[in-house]
């Protein structure tokens, strides 16, 4: 009696397991059809952001799943064949204006933005601040000097030669930790705020002011050896290897906020961020080369979902309340308007920096 | 009958399932990365993707990848040189750090301590050179053309002696007190695995080591020696090999992606560091209690190409100590032909006129002396060179050249009788002028048919007296050489058995690192 049964039960099931299955899989093959992939180089310091399950729902909905190809901003420019991609989402304007001309694209995205601010430690603070470089207001930590910074840089000096640095008795340059110029943007930001400085606290905008401040420029970049072509290696050391790696990192401010927040963050209680006085803003710039990465310019930049979450990644946008209930929410230590801040030189006067420095690399 | 309808269940299961399929990636690694094999199960298991491993050296490794070489991936303790040496070709299409390990010095723990050097982190590298140039401390150290150890330490070192506290430049490289620091090497591999063998085998007559944290770390915790171990991270800094995964095959761009993401993780982190004791790269997993948490002060890696070049050569012709490389070869009737031509191509070969970039740094060194032991059924008169001039086109060079293209084969093989002349040889040399390194090539393509017999050989070895020990034979196997007679031959000398039958070019260079 048993047996009888056994039979048929195992053909219904089998028909029932197989229909859903098939079921399961045709839904999800229309679902899959209905989403739009979209293929684009962007900087590694938004991997995360793409990376974040409530980023790739929201585009989702949109009708958008996006693959990540991560380089250096003007890297994308010198060294990919854009015709393989949808987009392009360089840091910097710079970098942005360089893909737009070698890609002859009219259209971009500002989708955020973010200050250039620099890791460091609190060792490292305290021993500046003695150095009357390093100023705390309200918690945070400025450096009021920059010029005396670059001039400790160009002068060779290192750590052990300046005052009250017992904390951090090594023989290493005080040089700020970049990424490589050529491949870069943060590392471009850098030249930006340090040509400001050198020019007399004045924007370069001719070849003629170049001439007398690119050699102690390239000093800045070529005495650190070799570096990293895009901003999440320097800031992942500094997460890792500790002040002896690096003891001042060139980083964004988004970088260092994003990990502020992540559940098992890697920052401890040693470490600190210091904003330049003055500092520069990064622009983050969304190129699309079609219609697909057009849909994704779009959706970045206008849906507020998608700008929100951008907020939580560290981000600034349009949304200053957002920014502000987010620096608040994590009581985080971040001024909330910056005020002195530069803008970087025209693309064709930092391209020509840039060029300039390459040159010395090869040995010319 | 519910056993049946869960298995039915069970049936439905696998069928609907579609069958994971394991795709098999090709990586270039360095032979230091052999240790990851046990962890290579697990990433398979987690990922899909099965990693096929093909094991290499440096200069090599960077070499095989700019000449194109085929592979999905490559894995080396570091990527910096060949980022460098591949120029334009960009063949690296992404790089993802996945360990860190510093390149530091063991030293024996009891030296340590009478130096006044355990828990002590003012040790600099300064200190070092000074114990090294007084002969207190003799180490062993791979060599910086042939492993990335080695090429690590000497950047650092050479970082840390110039006195520049930036990236070394060429000019930085002849202001380098590096002659002091050399004296005390008195061991040389051409791989860091080899060396740790070698060190074990002979730390009585060593009491320092060149290596990876965690080769050393790994030493101390296998209880492999008697004296553990003290790690000194040199106070004007170190250099960190943080292993790269570098993805050569864009296709591949997927699975790489998958892999990334897995070696990663907190889970495979956290077993690579217990495993192999490098250093996490995500800052979630935290450093277990073995490791030493000193400032870890990480030099300036150059970026010059130039410099790097400069510095390799310095170090083979000017600062290493000198050595008195034996190639005892059989120039015997059956090595006529082709395979006379190879052997005299590959020593030609050493005498500068290989220029790709691992021919460059295995040619014979300035300071060098070669003596060529030729044999059949008889010894012929050895002939011993010294390169003064280490240019392809120098006298010295030439003149090596010309004795070389004036062998002739021919006869019966005694290939035992020519070795004792060779190791009685090299006896009186190293009495002579105990500073040099001392090593025995033997190359032969048939059976010991004259002469002395194996038996006898190895009881004249065994029969020197200690001080006399300790010189090495390399056999390289060709022809109908027997594979276990060179390896035996190899074993009781301390030596290495290479393979020349594919190439004994390539055989030939990468016994220099050795020598």
């Amino acid at each position: 009696m048993m047996r009888k049964l056994i039979a048929p039960l195992l053909t219904l099931l089998l028909v029932v397991g197989v229909g859903a299955g098939i079921y399961v899989s045709v839904n999800e093959q229309l679902g899959k059809e209905r989403i739009v992939r979209v293929r684009g180089l962007i900087g590694s310091e938004k991997e995360d952001f793409f990376r974040d399950p409530r980023v790739v729902a929201a585009l989702e909905k949109r009708g958008l799943a996006v693959d990540l190809e991560k380089a250096g901003s003007r890297q994308i420019a010198t060294q990919f064949k854009l015709v393989n991609y949808d987009f392009a989402f360089p840091s910097g304007s710079p970098a942005a204006e360089k893909i737009k001309r070698e890609a002859k694209v009219n259209k971009a995205y500002e989708v955020f933005f973010t200050p250039m601010a620099v890791a460091s430690w609190k060792l490292i603070a305290g021993i500046l601040e003695a150095n009357g470089i390093v100023s705390q207001r309200d918690g945070i930590y400025y450096i009021i000097d920059m010029t005396r910074l670059l001039q400790f840089a160009i002068a060779e000096q290192r750590w052990s030669d300046l005052a009250k640095h017992e904390a951090y008795n090594v023989k290493k340059s005080v040089l700020m930790a970049t990424t490589d110029v050529r491949q870069s943007n943060s590392a471009a930001m850098y030249l930006s705020l340090a040509s400001y400085i050198l020019n007399n606290n004045n924007i370069v905008d001719s070849a003629a002011q170049i001439e007398p401040i690119i050699q102690r420029l390239e000093s800045l970049f070529l005495r650190q050896g070799f570096v990293e072509n895009s901003s999440a290696g320097p800031f992942n050391d500094y997460l890792v290897m500790g002040p002896g790696k690096a003891p001042l990192v060139m980083i964004y401010e988004a970088q260092y906020l994003q990990e502020a927040t992540r559940a098992n963050s890697g920052l401890s209680d040693a470490m600190t961020l210091l904003y330049p006085e003055p500092t520069i803003f990064t622009k983050h710039i969304l190129i699309p080369f079609n219609d697909k990465g057009d849909r994704l310019g779009v959706a970045l930049a206008d849906d507020p979902e998608l700008q929100k979450l951008a907020i939580e990644h560290g981000f600034r946008n349009r949304d200053a309340a957002g920014f502000r209930s987010f620096v608040k929410n994590h009581s985080l230590s971040v001024p909330d308007t910056l005020v002195s801040v530069v803008e970087p030189p025209t693309y064709e006067i930092l391209e020509q920096m840039i060029v300039m420095i390459e040159q010395r690399y090869k040995g010319n | 009958m519910w056993k049946a309808i869960l298995l039915t269940i069970a049936a439905v299961a696998l069928f609907g399932c579609e069958e994971k399929k394991t795709e098999n990636l090709t990586v270039l690694a360095g032979s230091e990365l052999r240790d990851m094999e046990p962890l290579l199960g697990d990433i398979e298991k987690r990922t899909g993707i099965k990693l096929l491993m093909t094991y290499s050296g440096t200069l090599d490794g960077a070499e095989r990848l700019i000449a194109g070489e085929p592979t999905d991936l490559a894995w080396f303790s570091h990527g910096k040189y060949i980022t460098l040496v591949q120029g334009e070709k960009n063949r690296i299409v992404a790089q993802e750090k996945t360990m860190l390990s510093p390149v530091v010095m063991g030293v024996k723990e009891s030296v340590a301590k009478a130096w006044g050097w355990a828990g002590n982190p003012n040790v600099t590298w300064r200190d070092i050179a000074a114990k090294a140039e007084s002969g207190e401390l003799r180490y062993a150290m791979a060599d910086p053309a042939s492993s990335n150890s080695g090429f690590t330490a000497l950047v650092g070192v050479a970082t840390a002696l110039s006195g520049s506290s930036d990236a070394l430049s060429a000019k930085d490289v002849d202001q380098a007190q590096l002659g002091g620091f050399f004296k005390g090497q008195q061991l040389s591999a051409g791989s860091s695995g080899w060396l740790v063998d070698a060190y074990v085998r002979e730390n009585g007559r060593l009491n320092g080591i060149i290596n990876y944290e965690s080769v050393l770390m790994a030493l101390n915790r296998d209880r492999r020696l008697e004296d553990n171990l003290l790690l000194i991270y040199p106070k004007e800094g170190i250099i960190t090999a943080d292993y790269p995964l570098m993805l050569i095959n864009g296709q591949k761009r997927e699975a790489y992606d998958k892999l990334v993401a897995y070696l990663l993780s907190p889970e495979f982190q956290q077993k690579m560091m217990e495993q192999t004791l490098r250093r996490p790269v995500i800052p979630q997993v935290k450093l277990s209690a073995e490791f030493a948490t000193p400032l870890l002060v990480e030099l300036a890696f150059p970026n010059d190409l130039t410099a790097i070049d400069k510095l390799l050569f310095a170090y083979e012709d000017k600062h290493r100590r000198s050595s008195h490389a034996y190639f005892v070869l059989d120039v015997s009737g059956s090595m006529a032909g082709q395979r006379m031509q190879s052997l005299q191509t590959a020593l030609k070969n050493l005498t500068g006129q290989d220029q790709t970039l691992s021919g460059r740094f295995s040619r014979f060194r300035s300071r060098e002396s070669l003596t060529f032991i030729p044999f059949d059924n008889q010894v012929y008169l050895p002939q011993t060179f010294t390169i003064d001039d280490p240019s392809s086109q120098s006298t010295s060079m030439q003149a090596v050249r010309q004795y070389i293209d004036s062998l002739q084969p021919r006869g019966g093989t005694a290939i035992y009788q020519a070795l004792q002349i060779a190791y009685r040889m090299a006896l009186v040399a190293k009495g002579n002028d105990p500073d040099r390194f001392y090593s025995i090539v033997l190359m032969s393509d048939g059976q010991n048919n004259a002469g002395i017999s194996e038996q006898e050989f190895a009881q004249f070895i065994a029969a020197l007296p200690p001080q006399d020990q300790g010189i090495k034979t390399f056999t390289i196997l060709f022809g109908e050489a027997s594979q276990e007679g060179m390896r035996h031959l190899a074993d009781i000398t301390g030596g290495s058995l290479f393979d020349g039958r594919q190439s004994l070019g390539l055989a030939f260079k990468s016994i220099r690192g050795y020598q």
